[in-house]
């Protein structure tokens, strides 16, 4: 019975519906772009106010790109053992600022700075138009790296003035 | 309609972080209209310095040179008109004087193609270079297969397209980038 129905059910889609030709879309993102954007990495914030935490925004919202990348400074040796980002944007800005929170952990922060755009854009086999999200993403480590820069100067200075007064 | 939606959830995850003091006094439904009207509005040079403190904190600490949220009002550097004006001369040109070196150079694979105000050259195996306008920072952007992405500014001294990093000339760049690749020189001035 419902063989029946389903059999006739087809057979008037097919009557009615004239087939279409299929259709290969020309551009497609590759498997890496889409993993990093049905599953990104590290989204989420650290809180702006701890002194090693440091904080890259770039990119505007009329421009259609927004990133913003944290990472997290160990006290001691300098590396960053964690990271975070927030991107609004197409799905190869979100994909470059996940890829660039996996590759800042762990590595000190001298190292990331010689993280290119051209590596990220590799990983994702981004096409020519979207390598300008690979380099927002670059920018974004480095102003989140001058910021954990700034913000440890800045104590060291502020402990160094400590010292002189009570010593 | 339905591409909307992607914005809007992307939008929503963003204000989820503490909100700025502009933002707070609207109900979340209000303000995620706010910023996508806002967002797709042409002149909004008022909303990106909102954009910009809702998003961070204190003042921004970015290297001198990266091309970060406009901390420059772009208008006061160049008009729309003045930049549009500009821009399109230098994009149309560039069309003719490739499509001429086209005909020059055999090279198979070989395409201009200016469609929706983006020039797109395609050089077969040898790569593509896509340039395009950015309006809302008067910026030309190129996208070049040995270069990678660059941004230029329009420089009013030098009359010229420069990119602030490099120092690099948008036209010479082209020549140079152009010469190496398909071993022909070309004039693109």
């Amino acid at each position: 019975m419902l063989r029946l129905m389903a059999k006739r059910l087809l057979g008037t889609a097919s009557r009615d519906i004239p087939s279409r030709p299929l259709q290969i879309l020309p551009r497609l993102y590759h498997e890496n772009v889409i993993d990093h954007y049905n599953n990104p990495r590290n989204v989420g914030s650290f809180d702006k106010n701890d002194p090693n935490v440091g904080t890259g925004l770039v990119g505007a919202p009329a421009c259609g790109d927004v990133m913003k990348l944290q990472i997290k400074i160990d006290e001691e040796s300098g590396k960053i053992v964690d990271a975070c980002f927030k991107t609004f944007g197409c799905g190869s800005a979100i994909a470059s600022s996940s890829v660039a929170t996996e590759w800042v952990k762990g590595k000190s922060m001298d190292e990331v700075l010689t993280i290119k755009n051209t590596e990220i854009a590799k990983h994702l086999s981004l096409p020519p138009v979207k390598l300008h999200c690979s380099m927002l993403a670059e920018d974004a480590i480095k102003a989140a790296v001058k910021d954990a820069e700034a913000k440890r100067a800045k104590m060291n200075g502020t402990l160094k003035g400590a010292d002189v007064k009570s010593g | 309609m339905a591409s909307r939606l992607p914005i809007l959830r992307r939008i929503s995850i963003l204000l989820k972080a503490p909100p700025s003091t502009t933002l707070r006094s609207l109900r979340p439904s209000l303000a995620r209209r706010f910023l996508l009207r806002k967002v797709l509005a042409p002149n909004v040079s008022p909303w990106i310095c909102a954009a910009a403190s809702s998003f961070c904190s204190g003042p921004l600490n970015l290297p001198q040179d990266s091309q970060g949220p406009a901390a420059i009002d772009y208008r006061s550097v160049l008009s729309e008109d003045e930049y549009h004006r500009l821009a399109n001369s230098t994009i149309q040109d560039l069309q003719e004087k490739l499509e001429e070196f086209g005909d020059i150079v055999e090279l198979e694979g070989f395409d201009v193609d200016y469609g929706n105000e983006v020039l797109t050259l395609k050089l077969g195996t040898l790569g593509t270079y896509v340039m395009n306008k950015q309006t809302p920072n008067r910026q030309i952007w190129l996208s070049s297969p040995i270069s990678g992405p660059s941004r230029f500014d329009w420089d009013h001294n030098a009359q010229a397209w420069v990119y602030r990093r490099t120092k690099a000339n948008l036209l010479k760049l082209l020549e140079s980038e152009l010469e190496q690749l398909c071993n022909k020189p070309v004039n693109l001035s």
